[in-house]
């Protein structure tokens, strides 16, 4: 249904990661650099993987606060894990089996407490980091394992894993959104919910599949992260949902649900990633890095907000063609 | 001093509905005009687009040779433009004078609300209408019909008032009430405002307005004086053409089968039990007032609401449903009412939400979706059902709301349905779609689908019907054959919940 297409939205989105390759770049020569664009990749690695889930969970009209407490707590106990002398491959799978039943949790809270996501998922986020803290009791937990560091450091093509890994998953959950069953059902249930229960769907197992896989993609995120660590740390990971949250709205993602795709989420990310580092780039104090992020937040904010505008008016002009 | 509200060319589009269509015309002072059409015709529409509350799409006002714009109803009032809803918009807390002068209160020294002041001035205007209230009396200690008098007075209160609309100001009221309201409207008529009057009671159109003003779809008929005019006059001008013929000409040749769908004790926590037979190629109407419960029987046949008690039994087996999914798979299917939030997929286009219900069968085991399948579909339905869309990838949302709901019946006929239930399915549409769904189900039945047709139209429900089952009060309150069928025994049925033997 969704095609891949170069259209308005995109190319204001290239326009504005131009635009801040070139402030920054003027601002500091080393920011075109060929390191600090893989460290941009690097940086939107773990954010991506949780933008993914966004994507998917908020056009089902949903969302999700708890990434960045999960992505933590995901970290530790693989890090705890392995250090008890589990073998790498059963920690990664334990740990992203961990991170499903959060995900399931999520998905009990909104379909059958019904509460708001936004809500059920803050309960989530306060829990999850709590056990992440309790789980090794408040000290990072060094990693010794060497497969496990080996996820953090290794290169192919002199770009890091967790990029790759990231890419992969873009891939292919932009497809499975794009082309299959389940994809078209999220869109579906995130236009109209009631409309598509009674056109036969199952907006609970969608939403719950949803957030299962947000669980899954933060457990990796949380594994690869602790890798490049060196250690699973239970205070990571503060605001990642935020970041990942004003990438996959920038992308062209709407908060009324229903509307976004794969590409746009991709571009979000980069957009985002480069604005961060560039900050940190150009030495702005991490205080005002906060503020300027909010910044970012509400313009992405505004600008869904005009690109809604926008399309009720097209809809309500095109459709008087019709009549 | 003499007024004239003058419409000139307004429009108001909504995304697929011309709500109001190139309406022109003029209201004098001194007239009481009435607006006079079918639920939908465009008369609220109208006055919330004079007053600021909805933006026409075009068109202008012009007020006394002064064209107005107004941005909100309350710079409306500003400039002397009331309108008198249905709903109380008034303050239940304050008194009679706080509402009159809300926002405006007289004010003494250091700027301190002078309410003895406004007390003198509200029991002046109280006078002056002859009610027996008090400005100190708080407005959730008067009827309603007071409290209706009190939103007159706080438009009655300003100098300029010039406009005063009032949308179906009787719906609540008793007969005296109504007696004291017409009163004072003959009073502000004497005193030269322009008075409009948007009711569907022909007798009090007949006792209270000079004329009125026809609508029909969205467009704006013709005024009559209303004393001249006969009542069947008026009602064919804002019907527009006779409908009769249409049920005359349909093709309702067919044989009626073996039972189909046996529906035993069926309840809801919005239904009582309620049983019936639906036989195959018979079109079983559905017909009580709203709220009798008859699109609640049909939600709980087919889990969109948790069946409390009862059973389904399909082609003679008895059948679990829990969700509409599970419907679908055993081939009853609905057409909800509200098409807007229950029918469409708003964000999808004209073959997606033709495809939606089809998702299992046209992917792959991988869930991959066969978009060379969907195409098919899409055209097929779009042919089959003659749907105006420019292309099928069109939004459906752009449609018209004959198409839009041409859409969802031919999602559902795509499933190929044993039982097919239609909820409302001309509510909202034009004449001409009209005709053409009557059609469809003719032909639908003819093709041995069982259909249940529910519908708050007399008219159609008797001219489509085999037989007719009549709710009210959440149960089946009696059953009547095509050939007993008449307005009065399915209303007696559906509002004493039997038949008067004459």
């Amino acid at each position: 249904m969704k095609k891949l297409k170069i259209n308005g939205d995109k190319l204001v989105l290239v326009a504005a990661i131009v635009a801040v390759f070139i402030l920054f770049t003027t601002l500091n020569s080393n920011y075109l650099s060929l390191t600090n664009i893989i460290n941009i990749l690097i940086a939107a690695s773990l954010v991506g993987l949780v933008a993914i889930g966004h994507t998917y969970l908020i056009i089902a009209g949903q969302n999700d606060l708890s990434p960045g407490s999960l992505a933590a707590f995901s970290g530790v106990l693989a890090a705890t894990l392995v250090s008890y002398g589990v073998p790498f491959v059963l920690t990664c799978l334990i740990t992203i089996v961990a991170g499903m039943l959060v995900g399931l949790c999520n998905a009990f809270m909104v379909n059958k407490i019904k509460l708001e996501a936004f809500i059920a998922t803050l309960v989530s986020q306060s829990v999850i980091r709590g056990f992440a803290y309790i789980l090794c009791g408040g000290k990072p937990v060094a990693i010794a394992d060497p497969t496990f560091l080996l996820l953090g450091k290794l290169r192919i093509l002199n770009i890091p894993l967790s990029v790759w890994i990231m890419l992969l998953c873009i891939v292919v959950f932009g497809i499975v959104l794009a082309k299959t069953k389940f994809g078209r059902s999220i869109y579906a249930i995130g236009g109209s919910k009631e409309a598509a229960r009674l056109a036969g769907l199952n907006p609970q197992q969608i939403i719950r599949r949803s957030f299962l896989m947000m669980g899954a993609l933060c457990a990796v995120g949380g594994i690869i992260f602790s890798a490049r660590m060196n250690s699973g740390q239970p205070a990571a990971n503060v605001n990642l949902e935020f970041d990942a949250i004003t990438a996959v709205i920038l992308g062209g993602v709407s908060f009324a649900g229903g509307v976004g795709d794969m590409g746009g989420t991709f571009l979000g990310i980069i957009l985002i990633q480069a604005f961060n580092t560039g900050l940190t780039m150009v030495n702005v104090p991490s205080f005002w890095q906060y503020v300027a992020k909010g910044g970012l937040l509400l313009f992405a904010l505004a600008t869904d907000y005009v690109r809604k505008q926008r399309r009720e008016k097209e809809l309500l002009e095109l459709s008087m063609k019709n009549l | 001093m003499e007024h004239v509200l003058e419409f000139q060319h307004i429009s108001k589009y909504f995304p697929g509905v011309k709500a109001l269509d190139d309406v022109s015309f003029k209201a004098y002072s001194g007239e009481v005009l009435a607006f006079l059409g079918e639920n939908g015709a465009g008369k609220s529409t109208l006055l919330k687009t004079l007053n600021g509350d909805y933006q026409p799409t075009s068109g202008k006002y012009i007020l006394d040779g002064q064209e107005k714009h107004f941005k909100t109803p309350h710079e409306a009032i500003e400039e002397g433009i009331s309108i008198i809803y249905q709903e109380r918009q008034i303050l239940l807390e304050l008194s009679v004078a706080e509402n009159i002068y809300l926002g405006r209160m007289p004010l003494g020294r250091f700027g301190i609300i002078d309410t003895t002041k406004a007390n003198v001035m509200a029991s002046k205007i109280i006078e002056d209408f002859g009610l027996p209230i008090k400005p100190e009396t708080k407005v959730k200690d008067l009827s309603i019909a007071y409290q209706q008098m009190v939103e007159i007075m706080k438009a009655y209160s300003r100098d300029n008032l010039k406009v005063i609309a009032f949308d179906e100001p009787t719906a609540s009221l008793s007969d005296s009430e109504i007696e004291a309201l017409f009163k004072i409207i003959r009073k502000l008529k004497s005193e030269g405002k322009i008075i409009i009057y948007v009711s569907h009671r022909m007798e009090e159109i007949e006792e209270i307005t000079d004329k009125v003003a026809i609508f029909k779809d969205g467009h704006y008929v013709d005024t009559v004086r209303t004393g001249e005019c006969p009542q069947s006059e008026m009602i064919r001008m804002m019907v527009g053409r006779d409908l009769g013929d249409i049920y005359n000409n349909l093709d309702r040749d067919k044989t009626i089968g073996d039972v189909l769908l046996e529906v035993r004790n069926v309840s809801s926590d919005y239904v009582k039990p309620n049983s019936f037979v639906l036989r195959k190629g018979e079109v079983l109407g559905f017909s009580g007032l709203v709220g009798a419960g008859r699109t609640e029987l049909m939600r709980a046949i087919i889990g969109a609401d948790k069946m409390k008690t009862g059973e389904v039994i399909l082609e003679g087996k008895k059948t679990e449903i829990h969700s509409p999914h599970d419907a679908m798979k055993q081939g009853i299917v609905l057409v909800p009412e509200d098409r807007k939030l229950q029918g469409i997929i708003s964000n999808f286009s004209v073959a997606d939400n033709i495809n939606i219900s089809l998702l299992d069968q046209h992917s792959d085991r991988f869930g991959f979706v066969n978009e060379k399948e969907e195409k098919k579909t899409a055209e097929e339905g779009i042919r089959k059902f003659s749907i105006k869309t420019p292309s099928p990838d069109k939004k459906i949302v752009e449609l018209s709301g004959g198409n839009q709901q041409k859409a969802i019946v031919a999602r559902w006929l795509s499933t190929d349905p044993k039982v097919l239930i239609l909820d409302e399915p001309t509510k909202g549409i034009d004449v001409g779609a009209k005709s053409e769904f009557y059609n469809m189900i003719c032909k639908f039945a003819k093709q041995g689908i069982g259909v249940i047709l529910i519908s708050s139209e007399l008219p159609e429900v008797i001219g489509l019907s085999d037989r007719i089952i009549v709710m009210k009060g959440r149960q089946i309150s009696g059953e009547i054959s095509r050939q007993e069928a008449s307005e009065t025994n399915l209303l007696s049925l559906a509002m004493i919940g039997k038949v008067e033997k004459s």
